[in-house]
């Protein structure tokens, strides 16, 4: 998301070559993406600029938009905000949590699909639902599942002994949007394994289980190895995911109870929304910005580094 | 690409492989059944919030908040019937919904089509850079983006409009369509292109009439995940809409109040949110992988 490297495509395109068919043929393709290039740099481009503006600015909304110059007074401000770094401490422990349970879970799960002789495929579709529904709504049908008087899973926890109101506890109300986080993407780890698991060669599995290696030994020596590419990817787009979607704490806890889910987008939209200091949030914006590309970063390296795709 | 669920049924399994002493196939026996009781804790696991959101938008108001959940009751259509008559009527909502989801899904293909075809084809030297580009606009965090667009749009008076949203989701649609696109552009091979060409027909022709009817999948499960993302977006609708353009996700959130909240119409809402994605999403699940791990991995 830079300018350099939309420019520097630029020239290319319209290089002169040496051979008249190959230079026509460049064109052709520079004709069909400019479209879709100009566009996205509109909706890409412009909003950087504009966020690293906003960053350095008070921007006042009322009586027209007017951006008024405040030097690195956002950027002192927010990276010495004790509230602010409290945030990323808990969005950095809700990214190991959610991934790491997600991971786990997700490739236990698509092990144990791949035994699956019969039925596998009806199995993978109940399994991936999760992943269609709109988070806001996963967070909603939380707050339903959760309720202290009704919730269905409220009750479950109250038969063995837990009382208290999901959501109105600072711990548990952080495992219930953990949960909820974990309930909706588990099934795209899923998916994603058992495509890797599927790519690995039968040959090598029935050589080492003729050798004698049992699961465990099959699982830990060979099938993992041979998968490691596929799950980093897996890791990769969901981390980057996880920078995006936040939309299941909104609607349940909006953060609290006592700030215990209150990561760091949340405490952007409440900079920048509810006590409109939108200069402030730009950094925050920044800083959100500054991670995605550096998993993105790592991301693409893994696809091209190989010289083709895992 | 072939199926995921067809492929991995070549997978061998452990106990086809070799035959195990008696004690072992004993073990084996328990193992298989931790494995299936494993197996039905994660289907109930993963279906019971669906299903209890289901049953809760055909309950009465009383049924829906009895102090014991029911299982048991008498189904009722009032609250889908409350939805489409009552004083803050649906239809609009999901009029703006359909109109933003389809819009932006609809313009990032085409354009995701033309400029994935001319990626996938093209043999510059920025390449790479111009796909790290669309990997990192589609990813880059929403809370992020929707400042500066904020912004922007205040200033263009696209606040509150449907071409407004529009725009906001073709800021995450349109990379992703391009990129995905161009994976799938990637499987053809361009020695059809290049014959048909030989036969005298233009670029032009080439791609519209080889290249593209080859992929018609990959336009279909383009569209779909384009249409599935923005149909599900609430953080942009709820910066960038207004009452002139709110969607469906927002008429859920807004039923919640400082006075309580209608379970029963909330429930329906959200059953009318997750049920057409769920239908799409599982229509194009053979391709699902590739659209989803942005062409990372095929389901070969």
């Amino acid at each position: 998301m830079s300018t350099t490297e939309l420019t520097r495509t630029q020239p290319v395109t319209t290089q002169p070559r040496s051979a008249a068919r190959s230079r026509w043929r460049l064109t052709f393709n520079g004709a069909l993406l400019a479209p879709g290039v100009i566009l996205l740099g509109v909706l890409s481009i412009v909003p950087l600029v504009t966020l690293i503006v906003m960053s350095f600015s008070r921007v006042h909304l009322l009586g027209g938009i007017r951006l008024e110059w405040a030097g690195l007074d956002n950027w002192t401000r927010a990276l010495t905000d004790p509230d602010l770094w409290q945030s990323w401490a808990l969005t950095l422990l809700y990214f190991v949590a959610t991934l790491g349970i997600e991971m786990v879970l997700g490739l236990a799960i698509a092990i144990l699909l791949s035994k699956v002789v019969r039925g596998q495929g009806p199995l993978m579709v109940l399994i991936l639902l999760p992943m269609f529904a709109a988070p806001a709504i996963v967070g909603l049908v939380g707050r339903y599942l959760t309720d202290p008087t009704f919730g269905l899973y409220a009750w479950f926890m109250q038969q063995v002994g837990f009382s208290q109101d999901i959501l109105g506890n600072p711990v548990s109300a952080f495992v219930a949007v953990t949960l909820m986080d974990v309930w909706e993407w588990t099934p795209l780890i899923v998916l994603i394994s058992l495509a890797g698991l599927s790519s690995v060669n039968p040959s090598i599995i029935e050589a080492a289980s003729l050798d004698g290696a049992n699961q465990w030994r099959m699982l830990r020596h060979i099938i993992l190895p041979s998968i490691t590419n596929i799950l980093l990817v897996a890791l990769l787009i969901r981390s980057m995911d996880a920078v995006r979607y936040f939309d299941i704490i909104t609607v349940t806890t909006n953060g609290g109870p006592a700030d215990a889910t209150k990561i760091v987008p949340l405490r952007l939209y409440e900079a920048g929304f509810r006590f409109f200091d939108l200069g402030y949030a730009a950094v925050i914006g920044l800083m959100m910005l500054v991670l995605t590309i550096v998993i993105a970063r790592l991301f693409v390296r893994l696809l091209t580094g190989k010289g083709q795709r895992p | 690409m072939k199926p995921v669920a067809e492929t991995s049924s070549t997978f061998p399994t452990g106990h086809r492989n070799t035959p195990a002493p008696r004690g072992i196939r004993s073990g084996r026996r328990i193992a298989k059944i931790g494995a299936v009781f494993a197996g039905l804790l994660i289907v109930v696991w993963t279906v019971v919030p669906l299903v209890w959101m289901l049953l809760g938008s055909i309950k009465s108001s009383a049924d829906v908040t009895a102090a014991t959940p029911r299982l048991f009751f008498t189904p009722t259509l009032d609250n889908y019937i409350g939805l489409f008559s009552g004083a803050n009527n649906l239809t609009p909502y999901l009029v703006h919904s359909v109109i933003a989801a389809v819009g932006s899904a609809v313009i990032a293909t085409v354009l995701g089509a033309l400029g994935g075809y001319a990626l996938s084809r093209t043999k510059i030297k920025g390449k790479d850079a111009l796909s790290f580009w669309f990997i990192s606009t589609r990813m880059a965090p929403i809370a992020a983006v929707v400042l500066p667009l904020f912004l922007m749009f205040r200033l263009a008076g696209l606040i509150d409009t449907l071409p407004g949203l529009i725009l906001a989701y073709l800021s995450f649609n349109l990379p992703f369509a391009i990129w995905i696109m161009s994976a799938f552009f990637d499987g053809i091979p361009p020695s059809l292109e290049e014959s048909a060409k030989v036969a005298g027909c233009s670029q032009w022709q080439a791609f519209w009439y080889v290249a593209l009817p080859l992929t018609k999948a990959g336009l279909v499960t383009t569209a779909v995940l384009c249409l599935v993302f923005a149909w599900n977006d609430y953080a942009f609708a709820t910066v960038i809409s207004g009452p002139n353009s709110q969607t469906l996700p927002i008429a859920a959130t807004q039923l919640v109040t400082q006075t309580g909240v209608d379970w029963g119409q909330l429930t329906a809402i959200g059953t009318i949110v997750v049920l057409p994605m769920i239908l799409a999403g599982v229509a194009v699940r053979r391709w699902l992988v590739s659209g989803l791990t942005l062409g990372a991995v095929t389901g070969e």
